[in-house]
C-alpha cells in the first residue's frame, strides 16, 4: 500500500535520513522504532510532503506521490498525525473533525464510527480544541485524520506526553482500527507498545535503517532487547 | 441621540468590512496590505465610470467589485509571490514596501486619469423615517448593503467548508495542509475577497458622500486602526472594533466636531495598544 524507496531528506542542505527503504502492506501495521533524534519525524515529514525530499520515491497504492505537496498527498489518502498534533485550537471539536474531510463535508457514517471509537469527543463536540487535555487532543488528531477515510494512517509518536494509562488506551484504539482493516504506520519510542501492535518493524538509528523484521523477530533480537526494551 | 448611534453603527459596519480584509490577509500570510484603501477607491471609480457610461447601478457595482477582486488576484499571483517566499520579519517588511509602492502607483494613476474632485453615486428617492430618524435612500441602501455583507461574511466563516478552511490556515497552517487544504489557494481567495470588501465600502461611502481619488490612504489608515483595535487575524474582532470605532467617530464628530474624529480614532487605537496589545479579540502572544 505504501512503498518508500531510497528516501533521503533533511534541513538546510544536510540530510538527516539517508536511503530509507520500507514498505507497508495493505491492512498491515508497521512501526518505525528508534530513539530521540534517530530521524523518525524527519522521515515522516518527508513522506507526507511537509519536507522536500533530496532523493527517493514514495508510492501510495501504486501511485507515485513523491513530488506532490502536503495537501495533495493528504487528499491522495495518506493521513498524517504529527506528534505536535497541529489541531485548530480556537475551533470546536466538531469543526476540527469536519475539516478532516476537506474539501467534502464529513460523511455521517464515518463521523459515527469515529465518535464511537472516541466517545470523549462526542461529549465535547462544542468545546474549543485548544482547551482540551493532551489525551483528548490526541484522540481528536487521530479522529480528524480518520474522517478523511485514509488509505494509510501515519502516526508520529501518538503517545507523546500521555500518561502510561492513556498511552495504553491510545494503542487499544489503534488495535481496533487495525482489526477494522486500516493500514497503519507508526513511529514510536515506546517500543514495547509499538511491537505489541505491529506486524513488522524497522529500527532507525542515526538516520539509517539498522534492522528490520517481524515484531516477533525484533522482540527477540538481543540488540533491540538491550537498547529499547531494557532487557539484558 | 438615537440618530447619532444608528449612524455610528452603520459607519462601524463599514469600518468592520474595511478592516476584516486587511486583518485576514495579514493573519493568513503576514502581509500588511498598504494598498488596501487605494484598491477600494479603484472599485468606486469603476462603478462611477460604468454608471456614467449608462450601466445600471447593479451592473456597475458588480463590475466594480469584480475589477477589484481581479486586481487582488493579480497582485497575489505576481508581486506577492516574492513576499511569500520570505519568512518572519523580512516577509512583513517586504510586504509593507511592495504594497506601499502599489498604493503610490494606483493613487498616481487615479490622480492622473481623474483629476476632478469628488465621485458620487447618486441614488434617488425621498427620505424615509426609521425609528424616528429621517434617512436618505442612499444611506439606507448603504446600511442595508453593509449589514447584508457583514452577515454573509460571518455565515461564510462559521458555516461553510471554505470559510472554515480559511480559519484553519490562520490557526495552524501545517494542520490545514495535513487536512488537504492548499494555503496558497486560500491566500489568493482572501486577497481577492479582501479587495472586494474594501471596494464595497468605498462604493457604499460614495452613495452617501462623494469620495476623492486620493481617499485611498484614508481608507488604509482606517482599516489599520480597525485591525489594531480588533486584533490581527480576527474576523469577529474586526466587526466589534469597527462598530465601537464607528460610534466613537459619529459621537465625537456630533458633539465636538469633525476635526476631532481622526484624533479620537487614533486615541482609541493607542488606548487599545496600551491595555490589550493584541487587540480586543486577538490571540494573546
Amino acid at each position: 500500500m505504501l512503498e518508500v524507496e531510497d528516501l533521503s531528506a533533511g534541513y538546510l542542505g544536510d540530510d538527516v535520513v539517508h536511503d530509507i527503504t520500507f514498505s507497508v502492506a495493505d491492512k498491515a501495521a508497521v512501526t518505525i522504532i528508534g530513539s530521540n533524534g534517530a530521524g523518525k519525524t524527519t522521515l515522516f515529514r518527508a513522506v507526507c510532503g511537509l519536507l522536500p525530499k533530496t532523493a527517493g520515491r514514495v508510492m501510495l497504492d501504486g501511485v507515485d506521490i513523491s513530488g506532490l505537496s502536503a495537501h495533495r498527498i493528504a487528499r491522495a489518502g495518506l493521513a498524517y498525525v504529527p506528534s505536535g498534533r497541529h489541531l485548530f485550537p480556537q475551533m470546536t471539536v466538531s469543526e476540527n473533525l469536519a475539516l478532516g474531510a476537506f474539501p467534502k463535508r464529513p460523511d455521517p457514517e464515518t463521523m459515527a464510527v469515529v465518535l464511537e471509537l472516541f466517545p470523549r469527543l462526542a461529549e465535547r463536540k462544542s468545546q474549543p480544541a485548544g482547551t482540551m487535555s493532551g489525551g483528548e487532543q490526541q484522540m481528536l488528531a487521530v479522529g480528524r485524520a480518520l474522517i478523511s477515510k485514509p488509505k494509510v494512517l501515519v502516526l508520529d509518536e501518538p503517545t507523546t506526553g500521555l500518561a502510561p494509562k492513556l498511552a495504553a488506551d491510545a494503542y487499544a484504539a489503534l488495535a481496533i482500527l487495525q482489526a477494522q482493516g486500516l493500514t497503519l504506520l507508526i513511529a514510536e519510542q515506546q517500543v514495547p507498545l509499538a511491537l505489541s501492535l505491529a506486524d513488522y518493524g524497522y529500527v532507525l538509528e542515526n538516520g539509517r535503517v539498522q534492522l528490520e523484521g517481524s515484531a516477533e523477530e525484533l522482540e527477540n533480537d538481543p540488540e533491540v532487547r538491550r537498547a529499547y526494551l531494557g532487557i539484558a | 441621540m438615537t440618530a447619532v448611534f444608528l449612524d455610528g453603527i452603520v459607519l462601524g459596519l463599514q469600518f468592520g468590512l474595511l478592516g476584516v480584509g486587511l486583518t485576514l490577509v495579514y493573519g493568513l500570510g503576514g502581509i500588511l496590505n498598504l494598498a488596501h484603501g487605494s484598491m477600494a477607491v479603484v472599485g468606486a471609480i469603476v462603478v462611477a465610470n460604468s454608471m456614467a457610461a449608462g450601466a445600471s447601478v447593479l451592473l456597475a457595482v458588480a463590475a466594480g467589485l469584480l475589477a477589484v477582486g481581479a486586481l487582488g488576484l493579480l497582485l497575489d499571483g505576481t508581486l506577492m509571490r516574492a513576499v511569500y517566499r520570505l519568512h518572519g520579519e523580512s516577509r512583513v517588511l517586504l510586504s509593507l514596501l511592495l504594497t506601499l509602492g502599489v498604493a503610490f502607483v494606483i493613487d498616481g494613476l487615479l490622480v492622473w486619469r481623474y483629476p476632478i474632485g469628488g465621485l458620487g453615486i447618486h441614488i434617488g428617492g425621498d427620505p424615509i423615517e426609521i425609528l424616528g430618524v429621517r434617512m436618505r435612500t442612499g444611506s439606507l441602501l448603504a446600511s442595508a448593503i453593509s449589514i447584508g455583507a457583514g452577515a454573509i461574511l460571518v455565515a461564510f466563516f462559521r458555516l461553510s467548508t471554505a470559510g472554515r478552511a480559511v480559519r484553519s490556515v490562520i490557526q495552524d497552517e501545517i494542520g490545514a495542509r495535513l487536512c488537504g487544504i492548499n494555503p496558497a489557494a486560500v491566500r489568493s481567495l482572501i486577497f481577492g475577497l479582501s479587495g472586494m470588501l474594501a471596494a464595497l465600502v468605498a462604493i457604499t461611502r460614495s452613495m452617501t458622500a462623494p469620495i476623492t481619488t486620493t481617499a485611498g490612504i484614508d481608507f488604509t489608515i482606517l482599516a489599520l486602526i480597525v485591525t489594531v483595535v480588533g486584533g490581527l487575524g480576527s474576523v469577529a474582532g474586526a466587526f466589534l472594533a469597527g462598530i465601537i470605532l464607528g460610534i466613537v467617530n459619529t459621537v465625537s464628530s456630533f458633539y465636538i466636531g469633525t476635526y476631532i474624529t481622526t484624533i479620537m480614532l487614533l486615541a482609541a487605537a493607542g488606548l487599545t495598544i496600551l491595555l490589550r496589545p493584541s487587540g480586543l479579540l486577538g490571540r494573546r502572544a
